[in-house]
């Protein structure tokens, strides 16, 4: 590909300006202090159900339903990690086939130079 | 169900490599040792299940992803080794070899055989053909510091090869016409979409 | 605080900016900011997304200051945080909306006075690349990044970048010159 063309696009495409006063209202938007922030898991009372007043095998069955829907969302967060991982292999995969197929156009257009078979398709 | 049922079952189950291979797929050595001497690695081992999960991944607004998910909806599997290597033929050409030896069996026809003594590059395409329609297609593309090994197995439709040019960049082949191919197309128009907020 | 091209940032800035100093922050915003938004206005085309863009991408910056080891990484980092951004956003949202033709020559490097037609048509055609070979052309071409940093920050083989910049710029040169903006001969 010749250099002119590519010349001619890095000038037309340098970088613009950012818009008027963009640092400014990035700065005030960002939060006071930069610190991470940590959520601390708090225990609950040791007897929950006697605080509250819940009978205590309702109380079970309410953990016991938080337990499982937490693993639940756990075993789908890890089956969608699963999913996005293959997609992008597929991706990947169909862009390697792509190139190869192209490597073949190539050799099937470019005319026969000496030391080189012709195309057998 | 007596113990010969049984037993015959565990057989066939247990067969191995060749009773799971679908027709049309290759076998094709796993190359650990040259992973380590690659600078580059793309290994992809996508059988019909992953296939259908990382399908339902795949965004239908994506040009490039709904025509991928489109392609592969009818396939059950895809098999990709890629290499790349700082030193030329840093791999050994006998297990290639082995891969193309698979390619003389019945079924699977060359349709592209293209080599280039100037460049020492020698690229195949194979299509395994039952009945009417494309079951198998593979692609063996070696070049000094690369080399190449692409399996693709299920109902291959290979207008859909075609439409997927522009987007991965797949030449028209004209596999079925036999044709000499077209000079490649413009990537397809993409609009830009209405942008929104993150979330 | 500012620095100008020739002279360049001190390698303390990046560690007074961790500190929380927000000044020192902000001029590393003000070195990077144009080259943020504009690969997101040339992803997007246009103005108010490539903004809330660029603000995006700084605003992970100040949150994950402590992992930018250098200035340099400092760039790849921002680059490459703001293709993928774009990229995904791409993906994510349907087109409903074109972007105004008028528009198409602001795009534009803004000192490239002349053939603003050339100009909006080129941003026409970039537009109408996919989402990833157009932010490898953006990364080559606005950004002068070479083939390997590319491959890094958008996660694709080597081969598969070299494979974008050829086909886009047969496409574009071709485009190019069957709208009669380029003559083949010129550009032999």
């Amino acid at each position: 590909m010749n250099e002119n063309f590519e010349d001619e696009l890095r000038r037309r495409l340098r970088a613009v300006d950012a818009p008027e006063g963009f640092a400014e209202r990035l700065m005030a938007a960002l939060p006071a202090e930069r610190k991470s922030t940590v959520v601390a898991f708090v225990p609950k009372a040791a007897h929950p159900a006697r605080h509250f007043g819940v009978p205590a095998a309702l109380a079970a069955s309410l953990l016991v339903a938080v337990f499982l829907g937490v693993r639940v969302a756990n075993d789908r967060e890890i089956e969608q990690q699963k999913g996005i991982a293959a997609s992008q292999q597929l991706m990947q995969a169909l862009r390697v086939t792509s190139q190869k197929l192209d490597l073949a156009y190539e050799a099937v257009n470019s005319p026969p130079t000496a030391g080189d078979e012709e195309n057998r398709s | 169900m007596n113990a010969r049922v049984v037993l015959t079952l565990v057989a066939l189950l247990s067969a191995g490599p060749a009773w799971a291979q679908s027709k049309g797929q290759l076998r094709i050595p796993e190359f650990s040792a040259l992973s380590e001497k690659a600078s580059e690695t793309v290994t992809v081992t996508l059988d019909a299940n992953l296939l259908g999960m990382a399908a339902r991944f795949l965004s239908n607004e994506d040009p490039e992803q709904a025509k991928a998910k489109k392609l592969v909806s009818s396939l059950t599997g895809i098999y990709v080794r890629h290499y790349t290597f700082d030193t030329d033929y840093a791999y050994p050409k006998g297990d290639i070899d082995g891969v193309r030896r698979q390619l003389n069996a019945p079924g699977w026809s060359r349709i592209v055989g293209a080599v280039s003594k100037k460049e020492n590059t020698t690229v195949d395409v194979f299509v395994l053909i039952d009945g009417e329609k494309a079951q198998g297609l593979a692609i063996i593309a070696s070049e000094p510091r690369e080399f190449t090994i692409v399996n693709i197995v299920g109902n291959i439709d290979l207008e859909q090869l075609h439409d997927l040019e522009g987007n991965f960049g797949v030449p028209d082949l004209e596999i079925d016409t036999g044709k000499k191919p077209a000079p490649a197309k413009p990537p397809a128009p993409v609009k830009p979409p209405a942008p929104a907020k993150p979330n | 605080m500012s620095f100008s091209a020739t002279q360049p940032m001190p390698d303390s800035l990046l560690a007074q900016a961790r500190a929380g100093d927000r000044d020192a922050f902000a001029t590393l915003v003000r070195a990077h900011q144009g080259s943020v938004f504009s690969i997101g206005l040339r992803m997007l085309s246009r103005r108010d997304a490539a903004e809330d863009l660029a603000q995006d991408v700084f605003l992970q910056l100040y949150r994950k200051l402590e992992s930018i080891e250098s200035l340099e990484h400092l760039g790849f980092w921002l680059r490459r945080v703001a293709a993928n951004l774009a990229i995904d956003w791409l993906r994510r949202r349907p087109y409903s909306d074109t972007q105004p033709l008028e528009e198409g020559a602001e795009i534009a490097a803004q000192e490239v006075a002349e053939d603003p037609l050339m100009s909006r048509e080129l941003m026409r055609l970039l537009g109408e690349l996919a989402p990833h070979p157009r932010a490898v052309m953006l990364l080559r071409y606005q950004e002068d990044r070479d083939v390997a940093e590319i491959a890094a920050m958008l996660d694709m083989p080597v081969n598969t970048v070299k494979s974008h910049i050829k086909r886009s710029l047969t496409a574009l040169r071709g485009q190019m010159i069957g709208a009669k903006l380029i003559d083949c001969e010129e550009l032999p």
